[in-house]
């Protein structure tokens, strides 16, 4: 094997090597990022899946040269999301997750949550693709304001004003009284 | 105005996403606490119903495709970071890595609470029990618990502490049963509250054979009981939970029992 085809092959061994514990790290925030999205969980856990997968591709293709990062799996969680919505939209709007609740509730107040719950995935689906992208790398993700504006490209001023008027907006689509 | 509100609403998120309560936050901002409350209520919303770990049977899965895709595990051998580090221009690279790896850590510091060391003659012990009730449904119904956190009174920190016995057959922990998973020393004091991170609940029904997954929103179930922990005394803690059948439907929840769950002190063994 030549000197420069041994370099390649440990690069993509340390590529591979940190891939493997990107997945132990962001996986969960991944799926977050895809549920957020889509409302389902299941196929935000089956594409949050896919994501390590296309990037694995991508690294052994030599379509991908630097180290892999979590920006980099952002990236591909979010168009894999665009594909998945583009699909999904032709075929009608995906059913929202059901949920069991733990709580020290009556059941009659467990099922009402439950219900609440599923309007609130059905409430963030009316967001803008923006408003979600904000509030999943807000709340989930745990970045701040200013991180999210590096990310979108926007000013950390922007996203403030785009978090203020996702959650009124949530709050007016619930229409909730507290 | 309204430049003045998104700062302040953006502030108020980071301090509870760092453990503030949202009573604080609303105190400090007395003139917005109107047009804040039902904002910070739709993020809580939003983190319970999203917040929540995956199911470890996808995690798995996905782990299991990955590292068969991978065909063997990668790991990078130490002679090459060696050898990286023998040449200057891997030198610089290797100091922003290391700058990187201080900074993750000063950031992972803020966002990981610390963890507290177990130990057979702490101060606290965590226990798990179960109210009988419709568990006699069951052969098995496994709980598992990944970590345990404590919030000190008065404090924005949360103290960690990960169980020893990670998951409980709640079958065998009825009634004045039940299964210590964690004892070690908490730092003595007053705590306001208390979160345990549920990540499966799984039980066997005995009728059928039939594997029942119940799901936890957020994993998380929030436990608002204050207590106080001493240097003198074992301050006991029970986390009291039962499985509640739904009549209509056939499915089963899991409920917590607040009045049978809390804190107890024995005397410290000499």
């Amino acid at each position: 094997m030549s000197k420069r085809n041994r370099e390649t092959t440990r690069r993509i061994d340390e590529h591979e090597s940190r891939l493997t514990s990107l997945y132990e790290e962001y996986y969960d925030k991944l799926v977050r990022y895809v549920y957020v999205h889509i409302g389902d969980r299941e196929e935000a856990e089956d594409i949050a899946g896919e994501v390590f997968l296309n990037a694995l591709k991508s690294l052994r293709s030599g379509q991908e040269q630097g180290m892999p990062s979590q920006w980099w799996l952002f990236r591909i969680a979010h168009n894999l999301t665009v594909d998945y919505l583009r699909r999904t939209s032709k075929r009608g709007l995906v059913p929202a997750d059901s949920v069991v609740l733990l709580g020290d509730d009556d059941p009659a107040d467990t099922a009402e949550k439950k219900v609440e719950f599923e309007r609130l995935i059905e409430a963030m689906k009316k967001l803008t693709a923006e408003q979600r992208e904000v509030i999943s790398l807000r709340f989930l993700w745990g970045l701040t304001s200013k991180e999210v504006g590096d990310v979108l490209g926007k000013s950390d001023g922007a996203v403030r004003e785009m978090q203020r008027a996702a959650l009124e907006r949530l709050r007016g689509i619930m229409g909730v009284q507290r | 105005m309204t430049e003045d509100f998104d700062l302040i609403l953006d502030e108020c998120i980071d301090r509870i996403s760092h453990g503030d309560s949202l009573a604080d936050c609303l105190s400090d901002y007395p003139a917005y606490s109107e047009r804040l409350e039902p904002l910070l209520q739709s993020m809580y919303d939003v983190q319970e119903v999203y917040g929540s770990a995956p199911s470890a049977d996808a995690k798995r899965a996905a782990r299991h495709k990955l590292y068969a895709a991978l065909g063997k595990r990668y790991r990078m051998p130490l002679w090459s970071i060696f050898r990286a580090i023998s040449r200057p221009a891997m030198l610089a690279t290797v100091a922003v890595l290391v700058l990187a790896i201080v900074g993750a850590l000063v950031v992972s510091s803020v966002f990981n609470p610390p963890t507290l060391v177990p130990s057979p003659d702490g101060n606290f012990a965590f226990l798990i029990s179960d109210k009988p009730g419709d568990i006699n449904d069951f052969e098995n119904f496994d709980v598992t618990i990944s970590e345990v956190k404590l919030q000190p009174a008065g404090s924005k920190e949360w103290l960690r502490l990960t169980p020893e016995i990670g998951t409980v057959d709640l079958t065998q922990v009825q009634g004045e049963q039940f299964q210590e998973i964690w004892r070690g020393d908490v730092p003595a004091g007053q705590y306001s509250r208390l979160r345990v991170y549920v990540t499966e609940t799984r039980g066997n029904l005995k009728s059928t054979g039939q594997t029942i997954d119940v799901k936890v929103p957020g994993n998380v179930v929030h436990m608002p009981i204050p207590f106080e922990v001493t240097d003198d005394t074992v301050t006991i803690y029970t986390f009291d939970i039962t499985v509640v059948g739904m009549a209509d439907d056939g499915t089963y929840m899991l409920k917590l029992q607040i009045n049978e769950s809390g804190t107890y002190q024995q005397p410290k063994a000499s």
